[in-house]
């Protein structure tokens, strides 16, 4: 993986000059070299010209823009290039069959809650999620399995706090906006995971909009929320709770006007390094038998998903086994 | 794989060599660029460095390194230009 996400949180304008971005603001002209970003992903205030647009499409990468919040507002998805009707049409049957359905909602559940266990026990916690294990296997409708899904999150915060310091407990988890600085940290994380997992799809034939434990509704990439499901725990979670434990995050991170439910300039910059870091972070991958990034995981788990489409191989969900 | 790309061309095709250079690479100093990249994109630079430069006029050196750990950079006085991906 040498393309690189480059991550914007300054504002300026993004340029095209001799078939290369430049990105400029008031500290000067930076050029960013066109065939080494595999992603863009635009905290600030971001101006960018039809031609950029056209040189972005032209060379398959995607913009992600944030609200000044640090909420997802959408992404540039370029012109597909990855296409296979045969794929879109398995996808679909998938959904249409509930029984179908019903295993690959039921799988990315099992995954998360398999992953949110490692966490667990990574911190030495006792927790109950096999039993939750157990009611996954009986349930019969995507709303049960929602239910499943939201029980284990609602235990696995609860089970948190007990290893968070006072002012960084999650309590209740709140949205639109957070109401604490765990929140706003869980927030701005999992949207920052959102749009990386948008941008892996991009790069398989799969469609972004059919999903299978989430409603595919209009107007979002619901795929990649079911994707999401399974690797919030050990990408998002794992690095905040690293954040918070190492005391490198603090109050001072946060905008303090807004009661701490926002993160500010610095802190932006500070999460989003740690959270390239660990995008760029390798495991040693035990069926493949090499190393691979965090990053390339989330593509093999699409693959994986392209292979259950296709009826090659059953799919089994990611779970982390380190 | 990480390279380093130094080049010394005659001022008629300097503008042209930074110019390429710049769609893979990170500008560093005056004729100096670094960055990752794979094998193909080398082979690629390679290729389309030859077709811009004059072969008896112009030199391009190429240093590459498995890894960017495989090398170690300090830097003298003033760092030129900064190439953080997060800006």
């Amino acid at each position: 993986m040498t393309r690189k996400n480059y991550y914007i949180l300054t504002d300026g304008i993004l340029k095209r000059k001799e078939n290369t971005l430049y990105f400029i603001n008031k500290d000067g002209k930076r050029p960013l070299p066109i065939h080494s970003i595999y992603s863009i992903y635009a905290y600030s205030s971001l101006s960018i010209s039809s031609q950029v647009v056209n040189l972005l499409s032209k060379e398959g990468i995607p913009i992600h823009f944030f609200n000044r919040y640090g909420f997802y507002s959408g992404s540039f998805y370029p012109r597909e290039t990855l296409l296979s009707g045969d794929l879109v049409i398995k996808q679909a049957k998938h959904f249409i069959d509930n029984e179908k359905r019903l295993k690959l909602a039921s799988d990315f559940v099992k995954g998360a809650i398999f992953n949110m266990k490692r966490v667990l026990s990574y911190y030495g916690l006792d927790n109950n999620m096999d039993t939750l294990l157990e009611d996954l296997k009986s349930c019969k409708k995507i709303t049960e399995i929602m239910n499943v899904e939201g029980r284990a999150r609602a235990d696995y915060y609860k089970l948190l706090d007990e290893i968070l310091p006072e002012g960084f407990r999650i309590g209740e988890r709140t949205r639109r906006p957070p109401e604490n600085m765990a929140n706003a940290l869980l927030s701005f994380g999992n949207s920052l995971l959102y749009s990386t997992i948008i941008s892996e799809i991009y790069n398989t034939q799969l469609n972004p909009t059919i999903s299978y434990l989430h409603e595919p509704f209009e107007r979002r990439y619901s795929l990649a929320l079911d994707i999401s499901e399974l690797f919030k725990p050990i990408i998002v979670d794992r690095l905040i709770l690293y954040l918070i434990k190492k005391n490198m995050i603090d109050e001072t991170d946060f905008e303090k006007d807004l009661n701490y439910s926002l993160l500010n300039e610095n802190g932006k910059r500070k999460f989003v390094t740690e959270y390239d870091k660990r995008l760029k972070k390798t495991i040693k991958h035990r069926k493949i038998g090499r190393k691979v990034s965090y990053k390339r995981l989330i593509r093999l788990e699409c693959y994986k998903l392209i292979k259950h489409l296709l009826g090659k191989e059953k799919y089994k969900p990611f779970i982390s086994w380190w | 794989m990480y390279v380093i790309i130094v080049y010394d061309v005659n001022v008629k095709r300097v503008n042209k060599v930074k110019a390429y250079l710049r769609k893979h690479l990170l500008w560093v100093q005056n004729s100096v660029f670094e960055g990752e990249i794979t094998k193909s994109q080398l082979e690629r630079i390679k290729k389309d460095l030859s077709t811009i430069c004059n072969e008896s006029e112009d030199s391009v050196i190429i240093y590459s390194f498995r890894t960017k750990k495989a090398m170690k950079k300090e830097v003298l006085g003033i760092e030129k230009s900064s190439i953080s991906e997060i800006i």
